[in-house]
């Protein structure tokens, strides 16, 4: 008999809002979290918008703000949302053992301090196009930080969370790029499942909307460039003129716990997780499986972990990038697993109006599963306008539905052919 | 019942050389492979000393086709992926596995199931070469200064389209899987030091849950570069004993000055234990137990009491149900930092016990400097071979011994290794640290 997993707190930091229901009344209602980019000055950058995450202060999340003053955003949105998934679980009194208690967190790097290394990579720049090393050096021992540089590295939110929570057991922090906090999430099953540990903080934080982020993904063509003037409209996952994703950012973080740990602090659990699926395509660096084997093949996983076939499945949070071939391979893949049914199963994408948070997005599409499971209600894809031949499933276009939603499937697939797939259901003692 | 662990196959890539027997060599010779930096013109860094690797080729052993791939796309792997990619083609090769004929159109390995083959690799978030951004930079100057607007427009046309593909820390998986076709789990763990140990304990809990038969865990990092040295120099951790690169790196020496830096991959394979007996694989050990934990000391910090490490270090003997006494040998980080080294002591020596005085401890450091996210599985791998030899081998410069924590540091010869149970360390500044007891298996 396999320990049972239970959702006790959750808290996010999202463009759609600052607390995991101010996303989710946004969401249902429609509301778009894409603006043009304000963080830097990306007026000449093929892409100029994204979904940013509201300004906020720090202070009120963490215990000493000066330990965060060189922290990047990445850090910031899982100071924040961990406060307030600690909060919602309420753990500010206590009642866990430290040392039982473990950090796995789909994480991105901090924002680079991009000025300082263009100003040092030309303080280097010789005749031949080369940089040398010297130069580079004289001008870049000057402009680093010390602190700030540490900072950028990916293991920095777990890093921080141990500090400021007093959590000593074991910490994990993964970047299997856009699947991140979904595997991080699955995994942290596995250590509660064995023993390794009674409760997980659990979850994902990223920023890459920061001018190397936005740079790389225009070159691969990835993210959108469409509807500069009205960029709400630029995420249309499933329309047949989708022309790539927007970039998000953000944080969701979970507190998992093992069901008896939870009844035992008399906790209010919000809904169980099941079913975890990992797999890789090993198909090409740039191109998904065109036939979706190793989407397929993480949703069939998590069923067959959860102990149940695809008909229990009443909705699908589906990575819905927005990406020409994502989109068309995700729905090839669901009927797949679904077969004629697959038709009857709505899929929605929150990527429509939250753009897409990377490494963030698993556990924050996940988050909206649990909602929906406590609201019987599904949000809608946005910006579905004209029907794609290739994309004919139910994807909840234009509105939210009212609809039965006991068990959840929430779908991520990552550059490099990660895909990771979970189940979450509600939660019946 | 829970399913066993076994060690299959490995395959190294560090500064000593192409393969875990070049390791085992230098280590036995106590021979330093640390040396002046040469891939850069390090003369205004204050740390001017590297564990550089040389002349390693990513595709050598592996099939044509294979090879042909990983011609095709070294272009867009920074070095940190092509260590990883040859340390996995060695550590595949390795395990006697059959290749499938390329000609006949075989899978790359035919008697597996590919659907129950993954792999999970610690890696380091890798800086781009400084090259690659040279010429956009260069475009972008508004008013004799970089400008972002210049960047925008004439900048990033410059940029050569797969760039962010040729960094992001899952690309050593997404090879490797692609190369391997490895269809099972895959993770990329991001733990700076701790990634390789840590990604060998899930990849053995994915084998125990029964979600894969074999995995690959590895780890993979190059922190000889620019961008890297600049912020470990910063941040003050690089050794500055420059002037005798094969006695910079001195782990748990009181002459220690700090990390040498370094580069290198090591990678294992791991199978269940009742599918490698079943094709009567070679086994060179089991894993018996691993272990966990964080420092809560803040994120340029280590716990003075070594806590992280010796909670990491308890799990693991209670995992493989062994007493500290029963450990022949302990592969310690020592990456030749005071404050991490004494840590790391302190944390050896509160898990250990009264043992502490009696189980070897030993480290490699001083061979190979720190490959960060390489270095856990690197020591792990050279604790393997030199079992065999029946000895633990001395750690090489240190000299004068930092006793404060009272464990008992092979010093100057090789001690005899009298039990077949090793225990590697690693624990990151600020984070994660790890342990793993391996019961050796020695050739007969």
């Amino acid at each position: 008999m396999k320990r049972r997993i239970v959702i006790t707190g959750m808290g996010s930091v999202t463009p759609l809002g600052l607390t995991v229901e101010e996303m989710w009344s946004n969401l249902l209602a429609g509301k778009s979290g894409i603006r043009p980019i304000h963080i830097f000055d990306a007026e000449t950058f093929p892409t100029t918008f994204a979904a940013q995450v509201p300004d906020f202060d720090i202070a009120p999340y963490v215990k000493n703000p000066a330990a965060y003053a060189k922290a990047g955003r990445n850090v910031r949105f899982a100071a924040a949302a961990a406060r307030m998934a600690w909060q919602d679980a309420r753990l500010a009194a206590g009642g866990f053992d430290p040392e039982r208690t473990a950090i796995y967190l789909g994480s991105g790097e901090g924002i680079l301090d991009f000025f300082s290394l263009a100003d040092s990579i030309l303080a280097g720049l010789g005749p031949d196009g080369k940089v040398s090393a010297v130069g580079f050096a004289e001008a870049g021992f000057k402009r680093f930080d010390a602190l700030r540089e540490l900072e950028q590295e990916p293991n920095m939110p777990a890093n921080h969370l141990a500090s400021e929570y007093g959590i000593a057991g074991p910490t994990y922090s993964c970047l299997t790029a856009c699947a991140a906090s979904t595997q991080a999430i699955g995994e942290s099953m596995d250590l509660l499942r064995t023993g390794r540990a009674d409760m997980v903080m659990a979850g994902g934080t990223h920023s890459m909307i920061h001018p190397l982020g936005v740079t790389g993904f225009n070159l691969l063509t990835a993210i959108s460039t469409e509807h500069k003037d009205e960029p709400w409209r630029a995420s249309r996952p499933f329309d047949r003129d989708r022309a790539g994703f927007v970039l998000g950012e953000g944080s969701t973080i979970m507190i998992l716990e093992e069901l008896g740990h939870a009844q035992a602090r008399g906790v209010r659990v919000w809904a169980e997780l099941t079913g975890y699926g990992s797999t890789a395509d090993a198909y090409r660096m740039t191109d998904i499986h065109p036939e979706g084997r190793g989407p397929a093949a993480a949703m069939r996983a998590a069923l067959a972990d959860a102990g149940i076939g695809p008909e229990a499945i009443d909705y699908i949070s589906a990575h819905g990038t927005g990406t020409t071939e994502n989109d068309k391979v995700e729905t090839l893949a669901v009927k797949t697993v679904f077969g004629p049914r697959a038709y009857q199963v709505p899929m929605s994408s929150v990527k429509s109006t939250l753009g897409h948070l990377i490494a963030a997005a698993g556990a924050t599409e996940l988050a909206t599963c649990v909602l929906a499971i406590r609201d019987q209600v599904l949000p809608p894809t946005m910006n579905l306008e004209t029907p794609d031949p290739e994309c004919d499933l139910d994807y909840v276009p234009h509105t939210a539905r009212k609809a039965r939603a006991e068990v959840c499937l929430s779908n991520s697939f990552g550059f490099g052919g990660q895909n990771d797939s979970l189940v979450v259901r509600r939660f019946v003692p | 019942m829970n399913r066993r662990v076994v060690i299959t196959g490995l395959g190294v890539v560090s500064p000593a050389g192409l393969g875990a027997g070049a390791l085992a060599e230098a280590i036995r010779a106590g021979r330093s492979a640390v040396g002046p930096v040469t891939k850069f013109d390090a003369s205004r860094y204050p740390s001017r000393v590297a564990g550089e690797v040389r002349d390693f080729d990513p595709s050598e052993g592996v099939r044509k086709d294979q090879g042909r791939y990983v011609k095709k796309m070294a272009k867009v792997m920074a070095v940190d992926i092509q260590l990883a990619v040859a340390a996995a083609n060695l550590a595949v090769l390795d395990t006697g596995l059959p290749l499938g004929d390329a000609k006949a159109d075989e899978p790359v390995l035919p008697t597996i199931d590919h659907t129950r083959f993954g792999m999970v690799f610690g890696t380091g978030f890798i800086p781009t070469e400084l090259d690659d951004l040279a010429a956009p930079a260069a475009a972008s100057v508004v008013d004799g200064k970089f400008s972002l607007k210049g960047w925008g427009s004439s900048g990033i046309p410059k940029m050569f389209p797969l760039w962010l593909l040729k960094y992001l820390p899952n690309m050593h998986s997404c090879h490797t899987g692609i190369l391997w076709n490895a269809e099972g789990p895959s993770n990329s763990l991001t733990v700076s030091d701790a990634g390789g140990l840590l990604a060998l304990d899930e990849a053995a809990r994915i084998i125990v849950r029964g979600a894969a038969d074999r995995m690959l865990a590895g780890g993979a990092e190059s922190r000889v570069n620019p961008v890297l040295m600049m912020r470990y120099c910063l941040l003050g951790r690089l050794a500055t004993a420059n002037d005798h690169p094969a006695a910079a790196s001195r782990p748990f020496d009181l002459g220690r000055t700090g990390h040498v830096a370094a580069e290198g991959a090591a990678v294992f394979m791991l199978e269940a234990r009742d599918v490698a007996e079943k094709r009567g694989a070679r086994i060179y050990g089991e894993i018996l137990g691993t272990g966990a934990a964080c420092t809560t000391a803040g994120v340029n910090a280590c716990d003075a009491d070594g806590r992280a490490v010796a909670l990491a270090v308890r799990q693991a003997l209670a995992a493989a149900g062994i007493e500290p006494r029963d450990l022949g040998a302990i592969f310690a980080h020592g990456p030749a930092l005071a404050m991490h080294d004494r840590s790391e002591a302190a944390g050896l020596a509160a898990a250990l016990g009264s043992a502490a005085k009696s189980v070897p401890v030993t480290a490699i450091k001083g061979v190979t400097g720190n490959m960060g996210a390489a270095s856990g599985l690197v020591e792990l791998a050279a604790a393997c071979l030199l079992a065999r030899d029946g000895h633990v081998p001395p750690i090489l410069n240190c000299d004068r011994p930092d006793t404060e924590a009272g464990l008992n540091f092979v010093i100057g010869k090789p001690v005899a290794m009298v039990r077949d149970t090793v225990l590697a360390t690693t624990n990151a500044i600020g984070g994660q640290a790890a342990a793993v007891v391996v019961r050796l298996i020695r050739a007969s």
